[in-house]
């Protein structure tokens, strides 16, 4: 169970989060949507425990986040970002393979690496050097790292876990996703793919100014006249969910 | 380890143990301008042994200090005086040698001259700790290391102290400017001090076993900062290790062979070559190729007279490195974005 209780953030003088408190519990997945500078990435980082907040916590399953030892940290909450870098010639292999560094010896496993890499589609790619991958398979081992790191009941931050992959991948992704959740996880995503998080999320929470606005299951957050006023462009809601009207835009 | 770093690790070992075989039997033949193969009689044998134990240690504290500082600054091209460390002990020197020259007389001079301040070796030591001191102080924001700032502020510092080195040299009498231009070339002692080659001997197993055990905690470091923290990595506990680790092998390094330029930036290189990029395997690999190179070059060096004395290994490993630097700096082994921490 992930615990938010008054959260609070400030770069310098500018607030990212204010007063913000939410609860989600395993087996979920949440999605973070909301305009560019909203608070996501903020609130995945805080969540994760790699920014202290100003004022508040954040418990998972009862434990500070922040106050817990880097290793035990990265047993129960894995994060993967938006941005990554590697700074030494990797393997694909080897770079998804960090994920196990806070698992002690015995717990290694070069089969979990194998089947994690398997489940992202990466087989072909698992002895190419990480630098050669495009964005997208690149994102997709940054997952598969995540995957390999923590238990299956913990809490996975993703910041714009699907913005270079194509259809086929981003779905692959989500189902790897959805499954993680079936196992017990917490899967908290920060994503301006609003199709994707209205098919894929079990639960919404818009941020508007560093705080939660809205909160719910997809269809009672991410509705048209919400999404009209605040990206001030037309959406439809069809059988198949949320999508952006593009005739509107012609 | 995998077949390819125990092949690169045997191949670099034997690379180190033919150079130590060279340098023993190759001497400068200064009549002829050539090199004689030939086992010395024992004292002779000795002093060369000294030579070799010189250049073991100094080069292995070097290719160490370099890894450790590519690791820290997520960064190939970074070398043990990219922090200032090299123009620390250089003013540190220059300093003691004109202290030698100003007070050598009185109360001050005796104080001087009994702490060992006028001696170049130490006082270079103290030049490049207290600038390690300085670049700490200066390259930390909010409380962590910062990789581009503490880059930033050696490379400031190292301006300020190559400016003072130059006034002080300026102030020296012409007859003494000869000492301070020799110390500035590097030498490899045959009769080591001692005192730093025990030092230096130390420091090296004692961060040649940390740094081997902390591999994987180095691998992981080479992410962002905050996929780093959230594989596991203290990143604010390791680099302050890192840093401090890498300051003292070079130091002890200076105040063996005095500023040698480029071994510490080669030998990780050379290593990553014939092993690849993890640092479990580069640690050793490092230390075998930093002792090596050193090696080589005081062998090599051996045979080439400039009429006036040898050349000096400084120059030779500058000579060596430099194009090694502009190899790097333009093939694709830099990884786009490394700098952007």
């Amino acid at each position: 169970m992930l615990t938010i209780d008054h959260l609070s953030l400030r770069y310098g003088r500018a607030p990212a989060l204010t007063d913000l408190t939410a609860t989600a519990g395993g087996g979920r997945i949440v999605a973070l949507v909301g305009r560019n500078g909203s608070g996501k990435s903020t609130l995945l980082r805080v969540a994760a425990g790699l920014l202290a907040p100003s004022a508040g916590t954040v418990r998972w399953n009862a434990l500070d986040v922040r106050a817990l030892p880097a290793v035990q940290r990265a047993r129960c909450v894995a994060y993967v970002s938006q941005r990554p870098l590697l700074s030494i010639a990797l393997s694909v292999f080897d770079a998804v393979a960090l994920g196990q560094y806070s698992i002690g010896r015995q717990g290694k496993s070069l089969a979990v690496v194998e089947a994690a890499i398997a489940q992202l589609g990466l087989e072909e790619l698992a002895h190419r050097s990480f630098h050669e991958l495009s964005a997208g398979e690149q994102q997709r081992a940054l997952v598969a790292r995540a995957l390999v790191q923590h238990q299956v009941n913990g809490l996975l931050a993703l910041d714009e876990p699907f913005s270079n992959l194509d259809p086929g991948e981003a779905n692959r992704v989500a189902k790897v996703l959805r499954l993680r959740a079936c196992a017990g996880a917490l899967v908290l995503v920060a994503t301006h793919d609003l199709t994707l998080a209205d098919q894929i999320a079990d639960e919404v929470w818009w941020l508007e100014k560093g705080a939660i606005i809205a909160a719910g299951a997809p269809a009672e957050v991410l509705t048209v006249d919400r999404l009209r006023s605040v990206f001030n462009c037309d959406f439809v809601r069809g059988a198949h969910g949320i999508s952006l009207c593009t005739r509107a835009v012609q | 380890m995998n077949p390819r770093q125990l092949t690169g690790l045997t191949a670099l070992t034997l690379f180190l143990f033919a150079g130590i075989a060279l340098r023993l039997v190759v001497a400068a033949q200064f009549n002829d301008q050539s090199a004689r193969f030939e086992w010395p009689p024992l004292d002779i044998l000795l002093l060369r042994v000294g030579a070799v134990e010189s250049a073991l240690l100094a080069g292995g504290c070097l290719g160490l200090s370099g890894l450790l500082l590519q690791a820290l600054l997520r960064n190939p091209l970074a070398s043990p005086f990219i922090l200032g460390l090299s123009a620390g002990a250089g003013l540190g020197a220059i300093l003691a040698m004109y202290g030698a020259v100003a007070f050598n007389a009185g109360v001050l001079g005796f104080a001087v001259h009994a702490l060992g301040l006028a001696d170049g070796m130490v006082a270079g030591t103290f030049g490049s700790l207290a600038v390690l001191a300085i670049v700490y102080a200066l390259g930390r924001r909010g409380g962590r290391i910062d990789p581009l700032t503490l880059v930033l502020a050696g490379t400031v510092v190292s301006s300020i102290c190559g400016a003072l080195t130059l006034l002080v040299q300026s102030m020296m009498p012409p007859s003494s400017r000869g000492e301070s231009w020799t110390w500035f070339m590097g030498q490899i002692p045959e009769i080591p001090s001692r005192g730093p080659a025990i030092t230096a001997l130390v420091l090296l197993v004692v961060m040649t076993i940390a740094a081997w055990s902390r591999g994987n905690a180095l691998d992981v470091a080479s992410t962002s900062d905050d996929e780093a923290e959230s594989l596991g990595v203290s990143l604010k506990r390791l680099r302050i290790w890192l840093f401090l680790g890498a300051g003292a092998l070079a130091s002890a390094s200076v105040a063996l062979c005095g500023p040698l330029a480029f071994v510490g930036f080669v030998a990780p290189h050379l290593s990553r070559l014939f092993l690849g990029s993890s640092h479990r395997a580069l640690v050793p690999a490092s230390v075998i190729a930093g002792s090596a190179l050193l090696v080589w070059a005081d062998a090599i060096r051996q045979s080439i007279d400039l009429g006036t004395g040898r050349l000096p290994i400084g120059v030779l490993t500058a000579l060596i490195g430099g194009p090694v630097f502009l190899c790097v700096l333009r093939s694709r082994r830099l990884v786009p974005g490394a700098w952007s921490c």
